[in-house]
């Protein structure tokens, strides 16, 4: 399953904002842009001899693969976290 | 050895005992002991992320990192590896080469990775600088 929220934590000195993503969203704005390139892709993937079928499993497996990521990097008095739950909550 | 494992083999060897009855007792004295029913038959969990920390030495002049990355994601960057086109592979071999590292890409499969997997769970990476401590571990 792709991830369905995601959060970006941004700190600079005293300030810092939470930012709550929803990116089911996002892959609903996406979807008929990814449905237009489709075509494209395909073409791409047959003329590089790749298994387009293959490829795209391999990308729905990385954006599936998202789930659990947690990136913090502070430095001094900034900071930066983003963090995508494995779950919805 | 314990106490109780060395009155048995003095039994066996002084003749009270039989050579089956030592070992019934000496499996019953281990199934007995705390922990012993489990050690080494259970299968670990497997790691579930990577993570790395980046952690300063006191200095102040190395950004505090904590990443963590899910297996699932290595899982599919090696899939990833294996869509390279043949030509594109020989140019990322090459370049390897060139910076020493004489490594075949088409080498990476699925199953490799399980492997290094199943390993890393008892491997931590400790690299100590001047300014920061860099961890590398499973979890």
């Amino acid at each position: 399953m792709i991830p369905i929220t995601s959060t970006i934590r941004i700190r600079t000195g005293r300030d810092g904002f939470p930012i709550w993503i929803p990116l089911f969203i996002v892959w609903l704005l996406l979807l008929p842009v990814v449905l237009l390139l489709l075509p494209f892709a395909f073409v791409a993937c047959l003329a590089v001899r790749v298994n387009p079928f293959r490829a795209f499993s391999v990308f729905w497996h990385i954006i599936s693969g998202l789930r659990g990521t947690d990136v913090r990097v502070e430095d001094g008095a900034c900071s930066v976290l983003v963090h995508i739950p494995r779950s919805f909550v | 050895m314990n106490e109780n494992r060395r009155k048995i083999l003095e039994m066996l060897a002084t003749g009270q005992i039989s050579a089956d009855e030592a070992e019934r007792l000496i499996t019953a004295l281990e199934q007995g002991q705390p922990g012993a029913a489990s050690s080494g038959s259970e299968p670990r969990p497997k790691p579930k992320y990577v993570r790395v920390l980046v952690e300063d030495n006191g200095q102040g002049r190395a950004a505090k990192v904590n990443v963590r990355v899910p297996m699932q994601l290595l899982r599919a960057g090696v899939k990833l590896a294996g869509l390279i086109p043949d030509h594109a592979r020989a140019h990322v071999n090459e370049a390897l080469r060139e910076k020493g590292i004489p490594f075949d890409l088409s080498q990476i499969k699925p199953e490799n990775l399980e492997e290094v997997i199943d390993q890393l769970a008892d491997l931590t990476v400790d690299v100590a600088d001047r300014d920061a401590t860099v961890r590398v571990f499973c979890e």
